[in-house]
């Protein structure tokens, strides 16, 4: 097995099959050995890696941190919260500093666009991308990709649907990317405020407004989070409206194949984008995505710390 | 700050060079200029330097709508002596001078702003400045315009029009009352069209790259709607407007119409709108971060024909430092704008010559944005006065880099790329810079 083309993960858009491949297939290893009474393997033993996250994160933090530990690597959580970026201090100052403590892998969550790339350009640690603006969150995409290789054999020429906000969604613009090298076919829909303003996005996918013709061929149906603060930008005049039109519900299921996959990258507004019952229904594999979430993670900071899984494991 | 070799006032003697007649570039073996009489042959005591051009074009000077030295109230980022320096080396005899950290909006501050560029020892340019139509920029109170319009005090006079930088006009009734108020002077007013409603947090153009890319973007809209808004209240008040860095053709379409209603509306296009598109973006770098933004390579392509057409009337600088530390973040964080006195003539005179010929080039960079604003011309053979010149190899590549720049920053989307042509030096005032 040859190693990554990539040095760092910015984003999916441009990364070879071969890559995502090699990320999968490690994701898979290490999901066995999630399930496994010992978790945790050597891969990582004296590296240190860095979360730094900028914006709030729950799950994605933890994902990586439990990742990282299961790796055996050393780990260290930097939120802007409790820096000194509150401070005035610059992102690059940030950075440089942090790496003078001889930090190998920095993951990084930040609102604006091409943060990753930028601390690449200005340091020598290898950069992982958790989500920069609404660019991209390329370990939610390989989750998402791994859940439906978990769940129906392959990707290929499966048909993802993603409802939701499009336009102001990392995770969406991700699996896009992701999905269609694999050779998925994906279609997107939701409100006419919430996706995309220009074709460049829907050269690669097909975008279909309304919510029955979409969920009709889809293997599985990725359901995006609807923040709130929409309602007040006047792009949605109200959740009810919004659950009652693009919601998955089971009445919009019945438009759906039988065996049709609900998965969603958390946390679930319950009631708006998706009812209870089906988020918590034999549709769901919301939780087996978390679950991914760790493999996937250990798979790209061992892959780009340039291992290989079978020789840890 | 790295100033160039410079060598305070000497006549010079250019050989072998393509001069500028008026209406070509011409063989020239010698050309004879005296430091205070420009091609009138003088007596004085001045040195005589000699330079081989080696075929190089011996032009005009140029002339810069958009220079904003940051001094008084920004001096750490910027000084009026580094925008100088800047100029020289540029080959930039003059400027419309708009400045956005000290808006001029009273007497006061005008009378303030000419002591502080007269003081300055290194200044021997034709600075002609903007005065706000309101107090502070963007705001709802009218500014001392007809003071500012009469500038009693100064030999410079008053500011040449009224402009309230990029900031957004608060509301369409003030922006009546403005007119209406700053009619009096018979000045021109100058607008960067945004709605700032449309804008609203974007940072680039809205297109395939903002939406690949996930950010905010700003639609033409934007600039269209305000520019209809200004052109029927200019058109309601007949008032003479001018619309700063245009970036679509959608706007170019809005002057020709104003113009064919007998309208006096004048535009300009920065030169890096038509240098650059959107797919810039993809890099990532703060430096393409602009205000207005960068639009797409049909957008470019409009500003080009609008060029190529007449509808444009001058290639604007917009000449914006920004210090190292503000473009050491990620693009949606960084402060907006590019330095382009130093660059702008090698940058863009192939293309631009090549597109509308030497006589339109040398127009569209300096005797139109000249004439626009009542200043004088770079040169003129047979006046008895200083002339002002730049002389440029368009044939000799040069790779932009940091001593490029005059002061201690250096954001510009061209550094470390190579430019088409190269500047010899330039003749300001009877002063000689290297380039």
């Amino acid at each position: 097995m040859s190693a990554l083309e990539i040095k760092h993960l910015f984003g999916l858009q441009g990364v070879s099959k071969h890559d995502i491949r090699m990320i999968l297939d490690n994701a898979k290893q290490f999901r066995e050995i999630l399930e496994r009474p010992v978790k945790k393997v050597p891969s990582l033993r004296g590296m240190t890696i860095v979360n730094l996250f900028f914006e709030n994160s729950t799950r994605t933090r933890t994902s990586f941190e439990l990742a990282e530990k299961r790796l055996s690597a050393d780990t260290v959580n930097f939120t802007s919260g409790n820096s000194s970026v509150k401070k005035g201090e610059t992102l690059v100052d940030t950075l440089r500093n942090i790496e003078s403590m001889k930090i190998d892998i920095v993951v990084v969550r930040h609102k604006g666009t091409g943060v990753p790339k930028f601390l690449a350009d200005n340091s020598k640690a290898i950069i992982v991308n958790a989500g920069d603006g609404a660019h991209e969150h390329p370990t939610q995409a390989l989750l998402d990709m791994l859940t439906i290789e978990e769940k129906l054999g392959t990707l290929e020429g499966k048909n993802v649907t993603i409802i939701g906000d499009i336009r102001h969604s990392r995770v969406a613009r991700s699996n896009l990317w992701g999905m269609t090298t694999m050779g998925a076919h994906v279609t997107l829909c939701g409100p006419s405020t919430l996706v995309p303003r220009n074709t460049s996005l829907m050269d690669h996918v097909t975008w279909e407004p309304d919510v029955k013709k979409a969920v009709k061929d889809a293997d599985a149906i990725i359901a995006l989070r609807l923040q709130k603060e929409r309602m007040d930008d006047a792009l949605l005049p109200s959740m009810r409206e919004y659950r009652n039109t693009f919601g998955i519900t089971n009445e919009l299921l019945e438009y759906a194949k039988d065996k049709v996959l609900i998965m969603h990258p958390g946390p679930i507004n319950r009631g708006v984008e998706l009812d209870s019952e089906i988020a918590d229904g034999e549709h769901s594999v919301i939780l087996d995505q978390v679950t991914n979430g760790v493999a996937v993670r250990m798979a790209v900071l061992f892959l780009l710390a340039g291992g290989r899984a079978n020789e840890n494991a | 700050m790295r100033m160039r070799k410079e060598i305070p006032l000497v006549n010079l003697v250019l050989k072998n060079a393509k001069f500028w007649n008026g209406n070509s570039f011409e063989p020239r073996g010698e050309i004879r200029l005296d430091a205070q009489n420009g091609f009138v042959a003088g007596s004085n005591k001045f040195e005589t330097k000699e330079i081989d051009c080696k075929g190089a074009l011996v032009m005009p000077a140029l002339f810069g709508l958009g220079l904003d030295f940051m001094e008084p109230l920004r001096d750490d980022v910027y000084t009026f002596a580094d925008g100088f320096d800047a100029m020289h080396r540029g080959g930039f005899y003059g400027g419309l001078y708009e400045s956005a950290a000290n808006p001029i909006d009273d007497a006061d501050t005008l009378s303030a702003m000419n002591h502080r560029l007269d003081s300055q020892a290194s200044n021997r340019f034709d600075i002609k400045f903007l005065g706000a139509f309101s107090k502070g920029f963007g705001s709802d109170s009218l500014a001392e315009m007809v003071e500012l319009a009469d500038g009693e005090d100064s030999e410079r006079g008053g500011v040449v029009g009224f402009g309230d930088g990029n900031a957004a006009i608060p509301h369409s009734r003030f922006l009546r009352l403005a007119m209406e108020y700053g009619k009096m002077t018979g000045k021109r007013f100058f607008f960067q069209p945004m709605d700032k409603t449309l804008r609203k947090s974007g940072c680039v153009h809205e297109g395939a790259y903002s939406d690949m890319l996930g950010m905010k973007g700003i639609p033409r809209i934007a600039e269209t709607i305000a520019a209809y808004t200004v052109l029927e209240t200019a058109r309601f008040l007949n008032v003479p407007v001018h619309f700063k860095q245009v970036t679509c053709g959608e706007t170019l379409e809005l002057v020709r119409n104003a113009r064919k209603q007998g309208m006096d509306v004048t535009c300009d296009v920065n030169l890096y709108h038509l240098l650059l598109d959107d797919s810039c973006l993809e890099l990532l770098d703060s430096a393409y971060h602009m205000l207005p933004p960068i639009r797409s390579a049909e957008d470019r392509d409009a500003l080009w024909a609008g060029i190529v057409d007449g509808t444009v009337d001058a290639v604007s600088v917009n000449h914006t430092p920004v210090l190292r530390q503000d473009t050491e973040v990620n693009f949606e964080d960084s402060v907006p704008g590019a330095l382009s006195l130093e660059i702008a003539l090698p940058a863009i005179w192939k293309e631009l010559s090549a597109r509308v010929g030497e006589a339109r080039a040398v127009d569209l960079l300096s005797t139109a944005p000249a004439k626009l604003v009542g200043a004088s011309v770079a040169f003129d053979e047979s006046a008895n006065k200083v002339a002002n010149l730049v002389v440029l190899d368009p044939n000799k590549p040069h790779k932009v880099v940091e001593a490029d720049f005059a002061g201690h920053v250096c954001n510009s989307p061209l550094l470390g790329k190579e430019l088409p042509s190269s500047i010899v030096g330039s003749y300001i005032s009877g002063v000689w810079t290297e380039g």
